[in-house]
């Protein structure tokens, strides 16, 4: 059976990326931008995990433990940021969140 | 067998990865977005499996299902006055945002049909060989780039656990079955 081209999954990775970078820019509520932030780092797994298979290296799959592993700290960073600012503020809006603007 | 059957596992993965990734991005209701995160996931553990990165199958069910999406899930619920769908849920810069988009979208496009794609000859290797691999690479060649990961990681979860935690002592939670009977009140 011949394999899929890695182009196709690079592609799709580009298309993923593209998605979650409409998201992160256009929408209110941190906690969907941080949605499309995971969904922008799922696509760059893949093409990790396709180049690697591409070339044969293992260093592809290497980098994905270090993403996964930032994803991880950048979830549970953010979540409490936004906790936080939830307690004193009692909103998440973004675009009501601009005390640094001043 | 032509093409397309070969191709099949993929399309099929592919759309559920998509598909669902536009529903979180279009739909209303936070809380469904947090929800259609799940099949996206899925649909790239699926890849994963395609493409024969076997350990990163269980790893992406494990981390992003497991814990990412529950964690985002916990914290929609902590914080409730934006889960009112009726609230405009994207803000007002959207057509230049969209035409960016198109011409990132345009670039990546570029880049990928201007490169000479050869077949890749590479032999990929049976499933425990290439953890094992991985594995050993993880504590030989890569051992301080993993040690300085979870380091991070420690300094990241202590962190958070510093944010969140309130200033003050929280309020007795109210009791009202225990306050309705006059004569178990506290002194």
């Amino acid at each position: 059976m011949p394999a899929v081209p890695t182009s196709y999954y690079l592609g799709l990775s580009g298309v993923l990326f593209t998605i979650g970078m409409i998201g992160v820019l256009i929408k209110r509520n941190p906690i969907v931008i941080f949605m499309c932030i995971e969904l922008m780092l799922n696509a760059v797994n893949l093409s990790f995990i396709a180049s690697g298979r591409h070339f044969g290296h293992m260093a592809g799959q290497m980098m994905v433990i270090f993403v996964m592993a930032i994803a991880a700290a950048e979830v549970a960073i953010g979540l409490g940021i936004i906790v936080a600012i939830f307690r004193t503020k009692e909103t998440i809006n973004i675009d009501e969140i601009n005390l640094l603007k001043y | 067998m032509n093409s397309i059957d070969s191709h099949l596992p993929f399309l099929i993965m592919s759309a559920l990865t998509l598909g669902s990734a536009l529903v979180v991005v279009r739909v209303r209701n936070i809380v469904h977005a947090g929800f259609w995160l799940l099949p996206c996931f899925l649909g790239v553990a699926g890849l994963y499996a395609l493409l024969q990165a076997h350990f990163f199958v269980v790893v992406q069910v494990l981390i992003y299902v497991g814990a990412i999406l529950v964690l985002m899930l916990f914290a929609l619920m902590l914080t409730q006055d934006v889960m009112n769908p009726n609230k405009p849920q994207t803000n007002r810069m959207s057509l230049p945002i969209g035409v960016f988009c198109i011409v990132f979208a345009a670039g990546v496009a570029a880049i990928l049909t201007g490169h000479q794609w050869v077949n890749s000859n590479a032999v990929i290797l049976p499933a425990n060989v290439q953890t094992r691999q991985l594995g050993q690479a993880l504590i030989g060649e890569y051992a301080l780039p993993f040690e300085i990961a979870s380091v991070l990681l420690l300094a990241a979860l202590v962190g958070a656990i510093v944010l969140a935690k309130s200033e003050k002592e929280p309020a007795p939670l109210p009791l009202p079955t225990l306050a309705a009977l006059p004569d178990s009140k506290p002194e």
